[in-house]
């Protein structure tokens, strides 16, 4: 574990980057995952009340409407995962990285 | 219809059971030599493999992480590999096959983990740990017994899965090649110890990267090869399938796996955040360099397990619409009657293997029948080192020599704890070869979700959380979910024989996952103890660790 005195940890908390860093991921990560449950827990409420819905075929075509909204979820989840990764990559490894110089020493 | 539906679903989900009641019903005749030599080409392969990480193994950093040298692509196939298991290639492409639609909402569930484990545990992990998920758990509180709680879980967890991995494991090899079961549950066990003790963290990431590329190669070819069977047109492929199939038009809507809302909720519950709780997949954000290289690798492996999952259906509805109508891969009765689902030769289990036949004849396979041998052996060689590490690391290395032991030793004892737990595995699968055992993954999933899963985002999300509360947390949602399996109609029904189970739900993280928050927040916000404080004030060092990975000692 990295000593820090708590000078430092004080230091380190009040810094703006660092706020901004935290803040930041923390709203994304949360927001995020609430879409997500919501999204997967939607969808298992929408099978246990909305059976005959989701036997449907989409209008011209012989594709069940639940089929469908299946591979569309199997789909958003690799787009919510690569949101999350792109902001990472774009916005905060760069902020991390910065604090990390300015208080490893 | 619903209980019959819940339990097609467990059966397709623990391929174990189903195996394990239609056991050597026509090994033999499918004993082809393309299979063999392509069966002793993987095996020789992965003898290779771990020769040639021996080296890597034999230092601390090695052993565990394979020195924090694995690319996220690398670590993202590795991360796939480990969840698609032979009971989710297998399991859930049989799934589909018995009851369609509901076969893709368990693929959903399964693949909704995954977002969890990126936003919550990957670059934390990476970050506060440097060998096993406890060090993150550990990082502010009191070592002894936080490290004692998760080990226990993460045995549990491991145990579990490895012994229901293991039976099924020796029931489909015994399908497959006609070897007798004790022979195959021996030569998994003697190869998966070969590879941890040998080869460590290189040798089983290096054996589930060349598992995870050949199924996948594989899941494309008979994808391909059931879409081109239907001109390219999904639409022609579910008519076909709805056409033959016993349900008929019913396997192309919801059935009766998710209609009872408790039961959906709570087996969701299990599927989603177990995953985020499983040692062996947690263990793989140590061995690359950063939390930023943890972050990608989860992205590559969601992406390698939803492109799975659009596979399966594929899979799934080819093999009803082609195999269905030649009773050549079924068990025709007397009277040239069968069952379309029931009497398929091995099992619904072995419908992917059947489809692999029927489209590429006997080389496809021989082919796909080691991949699927590959998947067994890859998955339970990283539940072996995931449990050998929570004995090594953990119990010996941070509570016994509390952080004293030397490198050497600390990898001599996770090499012995290998041995040990895979020759438990092999005697427990040997024993419970007659056994139902659908319940030991379900139980894995929910102990993950219910015990490991709290204490570790707790203790990493919640300021307040000090080690009286992990424990007691831990504690009882590990006891809640062993018990309530233990009384629901998996065990209480079909392993004790009694008439009606006490707890009425199939699975029990609904009540337990629950009950270890409340418990680790109670227990917690009472603490009044001088070290309950200091854990609190520590929250902000660990707060900043999290986030931006300062360089750490190792230890």
């Amino acid at each position: 574990m990295p000593r820090l005195t708590p000078e430092q940890t004080r230091a380190i908390l009040a810094d703006p980057n660092f706020t901004k860093l935290a803040g930041g991921r923390a709203r994304l990560r949360w927001v995020l995952s609430a879409v997500t449950l919501v999204m997967f827990f939607g969808f298992i409420a929408l099978v246990a009340s909305a059976r005959s819905l989701l036997g449907a075929s989409v209008p011209g075509s012989v594709i069940p409407v639940g089929l469908l909204l299946a591979f569309s979820i199997i789909v958003l989840v690799v787009v919510l995962t690569g949101v999350y990764v792109q902001r990472s990559n774009s916005q905060f490894d760069e902020l991390a990285r910065r604090l990390n110089r300015e208080f490893a020493r | 219809m619903i209980r019959r539906c819940l339990t097609t679903a467990s059966i397709a989900l623990f391929p174990v059971a189903a195996a394990a009641q239609t056991s050597a019903a026509s090994g033999s005749d499918r004993k082809d030599l393309v299979s063999i030599a392509m069966f002793l080409s993987i095996v020789a392969a992965t003898v290779v493999i771990t020769y040639r990480s021996a080296r890597s193994a034999r230092s601390k950093v090695g052993f565990y992480t394979a020195g924090h040298a694995v690319t996220p692509l690398q670590n993202g196939l590795a991360l796939a590999g480990d969840f698609l298991s032979a009971a989710a290639f297998l399991g859930i492409s049989a799934l589909v096959y018995t009851s369609g639609f509901d076969g893709l909402l368990y693929a959903i569930g399964f693949l909704t983990g995954w977002p969890i484990v990126l936003f919550l545990m990957s670059e934390r992990m990476r970050n506060l740990g440097s060998f096993t998920f406890s060090d993150a758990a550990a990082f502010r509180l009191d070592r002894t017994p936080i490290r004692l709680v998760a080990a226990t879980g993460s045995l549990v967890v491991v145990l579990f899965y490895l012994v229901a991995q293991m039976i099924g494991a020796g029931k489909v090899i015994e399908l497959l090649f006609g070897v007798n079961y004790v022979v195959a549950v021996i030569g998994v066990g003697l190869l998966m110890i070969l590879y941890v003790t040998v080869g460590g963290m290189q040798a089983t990431t290096w054996v589930q990267i060349t598992k995870a590329a050949l199924l996948l190669c594989g899941g494309t070819l008979m994808g391909i090869g059931v879409l081109w069977h239907f001109n390219f047109s999904f639409g022609e492929l579910l008519i076909a399938a709805s056409k033959i199939h016993p349900k008929g038009q019913a396997i192309l809507a919801p059935g009766g796996l998710f209609a009872e809302p408790v039961s959906a909720i709570s087996l969701g519950l299990a599927l989603v955040f177990g995953t985020a709780g499983l040692p062996h997949i947690l263990m793989r954000f140590f061995t690359v360099k950063d939390a930023a290289c943890a972050r990608k690798s989860v992205f590559y492996a969601t992406s390698c397990v939803a492109y799975f999952c659009l596979v399966i259906p594929m899979l799934g509805f080819g093999a009803v619409s082609i195999l269905m109508s030649d009773p050549s891969y079924f068990h025709v009765g007397a009277s040239g009657q069968f069952n379309r689902i029931t009497d398929l030769i091995g099992g619904p289990n072995m419908a992917s293997i059947h489809l692999a036949h029927a489209m590429g004849g006997p080389i496809l396979l021989g082919f796909i029948s080691a991949v699927a041998f590959a998947t067994i052996l890859a998955v339970v060689a990283g539940l072996t080192l995931a449990g050998a590490s929570a004995v090594s690391h953990d119990i010996y290395g941070q509570v016994i020599a509390k952080g004293q032991a030397s490198d050497a030793r600390e990898v001599l004892v996770s090499k012995i704890a290998a041995v040990a737990i895979g020759t438990v595995a092999v005697l427990l699968a040997y024993a419970f070869e007659n056994q139902n055992v659908a319940f030991m993954a379900g139980l894995a999933l929910s102990v993950a979700a219910s015990c490991n899963f709290p204490v570790l985002a707790m203790a990493i999300f919640w300021r307040g959380t000090t080690t009286r509360g992990a424990v007691a947390g831990g504690l009882i949602g590990l006891i809640s979910a062993v018990v309530l399996v233990v009384l629901s109609k998996v065990v209480w029904v079909a392993v004790f024989k009694f008439t009606a189970a006490p707890f009425p739900y199939e699975n029990p993280a609904l009540f337990s996952m629950p009950l270890a928050f409340l418990f680790t927040w109670m227990f917690s916000v009472t603490d009044r103890s001088a070290r309950g404080v200091r854990e609190r004030a520590a929250f902000d060092a660990q707060l900043i660790q999290s986030e931006i990975g300062l360089p750490q000692a190792a230890g």
